[in-house]
């Protein structure tokens, strides 16, 4: 029983962030903006979320500055994209290089500390007080893992069911309609990329203060990445693409509960390796199903 | 009666070109106005001038009898202008009432919805105007005729009450056009004042209450009754007084005798285009100097039978060879090697790269050619300098090598791809549709080329939903329906015959 509550704990722990960015980067990526910049985005909303949330004593508080810090960059990155036209994986991940060497240099210049912090603030974990049974694992999530599923729902609506759902859709996949039809592309483009900055933001957020108390350098490690995975395994339907996120969350505690539980026979590399190589799998088995026949 | 649409003074530039030289016209209201002119005269900049959807340099706009600033969508919508583009605009990967909610919520509002509400209140507008198809179809599977029905569905769900629309006969089957015709007769009867952008002049004299002429940019003829012009005379005003309307009088030469040069032996094809059906079972010979016709309604098995040819798509069962080699284990580009080209159906789209520079869209398939000696470099220079030499073989009008091919007017685009196509040992020629929305110059050209093509010993496939300019050209004809050869002509040709077996009529 402990083993299994330990692996669905992980398990969500870990797909909890995935989800969250990989749901909010269908936005972007249905507008028709590849956005490697997500891996950057949820480390600048991990550090905010530990450095204000710690300065100013309350989590909400750090939370609120994360969403804010991510808005800021998400426009940053929207005026090299569309004003300046800058090619979108570029600039992508121009902005996650920024956010990487930005987080740790600032921990350091503000805080002093290097290679990682603590901090004393938390999510609270809304269940608490089931001590045995089947369910105990439920009073160790935070509340940014119950509310997941009401913002995957929330995402779906508005990405298939909303007006603007439709004109982000338009804008990514039939541009020249999208123009004709009235629909203003450089905003419609401008409202993906910001909702995906919020999603960015409470994804990093809950890595750093929803599972731990602690900033660590270049804590996302990859995790923005394997949301886009996600989403192209999850063929962009906000509903697939969360099941993927799991998916990739369920890896992940594989390799983390071999990592605990084996006495050391597996090399430890191999056990890190492992939730990568899950992914590229099924990445590329995904990927040469769906690939069509060559045109030219 | 009022004002519908009038402009003054407009001039619109595209770099140094001038689409649009100082046009001024009034249009009254109720009316079915024709708007003619050659490709490249300036029609489409002028519908896009009133609309809103181009700034001109100068000039000012009055939409419904009221002054509007010009290059304002909103402003031009707000007046209850509205316009169906030649391109349509409903994304086809988007299902019919997500595509309509589009454009349509741009005006009315509903800001969060439930599939089901959205294709019900779609589904009986559409069943008000005659529309039949289902709202959850994907808009790119339905017949280009119901999506334009959609697209003017779409246009009038704003209460416009001026539609304009570029083109709209180009893509369409006579039996289309008729019915199309039906519907906008309806909507002048409701009061909307229309703006059609045609090319055909018998199109014109069928629907319009005025006619206006462009050429070159520039008004030729102010609005004129349609009752107080001719044919003759209006080809004149398009054509301008050098050069003159040419005629058609290509009679083809019987070349039965010649050697077979493409051989299909009960062929069947695996393209898998949804709603379309497969080529099935046919059997056909292009002979060395010949034009083999393909007549057909839209979408009986032409697309499969040039994919077949040109390597796009697979053959399922049966034979097929060229001057004796057997096609079916050949790539593209080795089918392009031993000469096997193809006009396209869709040249904006298949037939060229837009957003590429001229020389490029007709130089780089045999880029291979342009090595430089001694080093893995291709030589640029080389590359331009014979792209200029193909253009300017048929007179491709441009300003530099390396404006893009969006910047083409549809003409001179084809011109482009024929130019490709066929240099450099054509054997056999696939011309899928190649003058579709072509002026009667360009589409002149176009005719000539293949006849000169056929002289010269090349083997080609045509297909066109024109039958008269099909007969014209064609040494033989054969008929597709439903993906079969439903049955083969010889000239002269009996109209009612191959009409017959593209509907599948008995009599």
């Amino acid at each position: 029983m402990e083993l299994i509550d330990q692996f669905v704990v992980t398990m969500l722990r870990s797909s909890t962030p995935i989800i969250l960015a990989a749901v909010a980067g269908l936005f972007a990526i249905r507008a028709g903006v590849f956005h490697l910049g997500m891996e950057g985005l949820m480390l600048a909303g991990a550090f905010t979320a530990v450095a204000v949330g710690t300065v100013a004593g309350s989590v909400w508080i750090g939370l609120a500055a994360a969403i804010v810090v991510c808005l800021v960059l998400s426009v940053l990155y929207w005026i090299l994209i569309d004003k300046f036209r800058a090619d979108t994986v570029i600039a992508g991940l121009g902005l996650t290089a920024l956010c990487v060497g930005g987080t740790a240099f600032l921990m350091q210049a503000i805080f002093n500390q290097r290679g990682s912090m603590q901090s004393s603030v938390r999510l609270p974990r809304p269940v608490s007080g089931v001590n045995d049974g089947l369910l105990a694992f439920v009073s160790e999530l935070s509340v940014m893992t119950w509310v997941l599923p009401i913002l995957v729902v929330l995402g779906w609506i508005l990405l298939t069911r909303s007006h603007l759902g439709l004109q982000i859709a338009a804008v990514g996949e039939y541009p020249y309609g999208a123009e004709a039809s009235g629909v203003n592309q450089s905003r419609v483009r401008l409202h993906a990329i910001l909702i995906t900055g919020v999603g960015c933001a409470l994804a990093g957020a809950q890595l750093s203060v929803g599972d731990l108390s602690a900033f660590t350098e270049n804590m996302t490690n990859g995790r923005g990445f394997i949301a886009l995975a996600a989403m192209l395994f999850g063929a962009r339907s906000p509903l697939y693409t969360a099941l993927a996120g799991l998916f990739f969350g369920f890896a992940d505690a594989f390799g983390i509960l071999i990592q605990i539980r084996a006495d050391g026979s597996i090399p430890r590399q191999f056990v890190l390796m492992a939730p990568f190589v899950i992914t590229i799998v099924i990445v590329a088995l995904s990927s040469s199903i769906g690939r069509r026949r060559r045109r030219f | 009666m009022g004002i519908a649409l009038g402009c003054g003074g407009v001039t619109v530039s595209f770099d140094s070109v001038k689409a649009l030289n100082d046009v001024s016209l009034t249009l009254e209201s109720g009316k079915i106005h024709a708007l003619l002119g050659q490709n490249g005269a300036g029609k489409t900049t002028l519908a896009r001038f009133f609309s809103g959807l181009i700034k001109p340099d100068t000039g000012r706009l009055e939409i419904n009898g009221r002054e509007v600033e010009p290059g304002e969508v909103s402003e031009a919508r707000a007046q209850g202008l509205e316009i169906v583009h030649q391109r349509f605009t409903l994304p086809p990967t988007f299902s019919v009432s997500d595509a309509l909610e589009l454009s349509a919520t741009l005006k009315k509002g509903r800001a969060v919805f439930s599939t089901n509400t959205v294709a019900k209140s779609w589904g009986d507008e559409m069943q008000k105007a005659g529309i039949d198809a289902s709202p959850f179809a994907k808009v790119g599977s339905l017949p280009i005729e119901t999506v334009q029905s959609l697209e003017i569905l779409r246009a009038l769900s704003g209460n416009a009450r001026i539609l304009i629309l570029d083109e709209p006969t180009a893509l369409l089957s006579p039996g289309a056009i008729a019915s199309l015709f039906e519907r906008l007769r309806k909507l002048r009867a409701d009061g909307v004042s229309l703006l059609v952008i045609l090319h055909k002049l018998q199109e014109v004299l069928e629907i319009a209450d005025t006619v206006t002429v462009l050429r070159d940019g520039r008004l030729v003829a102010n609005p004129t009754p349609i009752e107080n012009t001719s044919s003759s005379e209006l080809s004149d005003l398009m054509i301008g007084g050098d050069g003159g309307p040419s005629v058609l009088q290509a009679q083809a030469a019987m070349s039965a005798s010649g050697k077979a040069r493409l051989v299909a032996d009960s062929v069947t094809t695996a393209s898998q285009k949804p709603g379309e059906p497969e080529l099935t079972d046919a059997t056909f010979v292009v002979r060395e100097s010949e034009i083999l016709g393909v007549a057909g309604v839209e979408g009986n098995g032409q697309r499969q039978l040039a994919d077949l040819v040109c390597g796009f798509a697979d053959l399922q069962d049966g034979k097929i060879s060229l001057d004796g080699v057997d096609l079916s284990e050949l790539s593209l580009a080795e089918r392009r090697r031993i000469g096997i080209r193809i006009v396209p159906f869709d040249r904006m789209s298949e037939g060229a790269s837009l957003a590429t520079p001229l020389w490029e869209n007709v130089i780089t398939w045999r880029a291979e050619e342009f090595r430089k000696p001694h080093i893995p470099f291709l030589s640029v220079r080389a590359m331009k300098q014979r792209s200029r030499e193909i253009l300017g073989g048929l007179g491709v009008k441009f300003d530099s090598l390396e404006q893009s091919a969006m910047s083409l007017s549809g003409g001179n685009l084809q011109r482009l791809i024929l130019a490709r196509e066929l240099e450099n040992g054509v054997k056999l020629l696939v011309a899928a549709q190649p003058t579709r929305g072509l002026d009667f110059s360009a589409t002149d050209f176009v005719l000539r080329c293949l006849e000169q093509l056929r002289n010269n010993g090349a083997a080609v496939i045509m297909m066109s939903s024109d039958l008269d300019e099909l007969f014209d050209l064609s040494d033989r004809v054969i008929v597709l329906r439903g993906g079969r050869i439903a049955g083969e002509f010889q000239p002269p040709y009996d109209r009612q015959l191959v009409g017959d077996a593209m509907v599948g009529a008995t009599r």
